[in-house]
């Protein structure tokens, strides 16, 4: 591009006529290696506006650090999952203790009643023995209180004759 | 919108909302923050963001209201020229050249650090940016007339100093 068009289009700059795609061509006529002195003071002044777009983020760990802010849903599953297998483990913890407890009281403290037969035949058979015997032991009671029972009789005979011959 | 489609639609505009946020809040760590900030706000949103066409523009627009969000509460201005960041190492230049160019550079950056806020967001947008006249108008929040008016107020106040310095040799 001549140095007259770009005068032309500097002109039209000013006076902001120009297009988007006529500043770019001014912008890149400036910045090209040779400018005509008398147009020295408007190309630093597109240099300045090239230069300032050259400015970037240049902290390569920006967009590391900003996917981090932005993706919480992995993190929060994560930490979801690591909570609540804390709480489990917590749980089964508890539960683990209660049982251990309750086997040791269970040990110490045999209960009254506890199955000893699994065939209930068996079993009626046991405990009609064990009747059996308690009755059979019942009965010895009662011969003896049988003789107890002879003595009172006596007793009381030799009372009520003792009282006849008192009244007599 | 998913990841996908952030990464590809919101991600890459980075630069720009960098640039844009640094011209506003001024320190490269802050502009960092706010960029930042600005792609977690779009991410969180997404849902509501569906039917915004211009993407770009959107998140720059939140970018310039968090900006000056931050500003108000930093209630510092800070519209100092970046000096560090004029990387003028061009091996085709002689040392003299390279230091004329680099002196003009910060010349036109306390010019541009000296305009109305309005004015200098309207420039930037529009001539390191490229954006169109609607487009800036959705940015800034503004009416056509007004981007035009700064527009031009922007330049003429540039093109008067650039000349004065030219004539008094500065």
């Amino acid at each position: 591009m001549d140095s007259k068009k770009i005068e032309q289009l500097l002109e039209k700059y000013w006076e902001c006529e120009t297009t988007l795609d006529e500043e770019k061509a001014l912008r890149e006529f400036f910045n090209q290696a040779e400018v005509p002195l008398h147009l020295k003071e408007s190309a630093s002044l597109f240099r300045y506006f090239e230069q300032q777009r050259q400015q970037v983020i240049t902290d390569v760990a920006f967009e590391g650090r900003l996917k981090k802010a932005i993706e919480p849903q992995k993190g929060k599953m994560r930490s979801l999952v690591y909570s609540s297998l804390r709480i489990a483990a917590g749980i089964s913890v508890v539960l683990a203790s209660f049982w251990l407890v309750r086997t040791q009281i269970r040990e110490d403290q045999p209960q009254e009643i506890t199955d000893t037969y699994d065939d209930p035949q068996k079993a009626f058979e046991e405990t009609k023995r064990a009747l059996q015997m308690i009755s059979k032991n019942f009965s010895k009671g009662q011969k003896a209180t049988a003789k107890l029972n002879l003595i009172n009789e006596a007793k009381d005979k030799i009372q009520t004759k003792d009282n006849d011959k008192a009244d007599s | 919108m998913n990841f996908e489609s952030f990464q590809n639609r919101v991600l890459p505009a980075k630069n720009k909302l960098f640039r844009f946020a640094l011209r506003l809040v001024g320190s490269e760590e802050e502009a960092k923050d706010v960029v930042q900030e600005v792609m977690i706000r779009v991410w969180n949103g997404r849902e509501q963001m569906a039917e915004i066409q211009n993407m770009e523009a959107w998140c720059m627009r939140i970018t310039k209201n968090l900006s000056l969000d931050r500003i108000r509460a930093n209630s510092r201005r800070q519209t100092q020229p970046i000096d560090g960041s004029f990387d003028v190492r061009n091996e085709a230049l002689t040392p003299h050249e390279s230091t004329e160019l680099h002196e003009s550079m910060q010349r036109i950056n306390r010019l541009m650090a000296a305009l109305p806020d309005k004015q200098r967001q309207v420039m930037h947008l529009r001539d390191v940016e490229g954006y169109s006249y609607n487009e800036i108008c959705d940015i800034l929040d503004i009416d056509m007339n007004q981007v035009k008016v700064n527009l031009f107020r922007a330049r003429n106040a540039v093109r008067e100093k650039l000349t004065k310095a030219n004539a008094y040799g500065l």
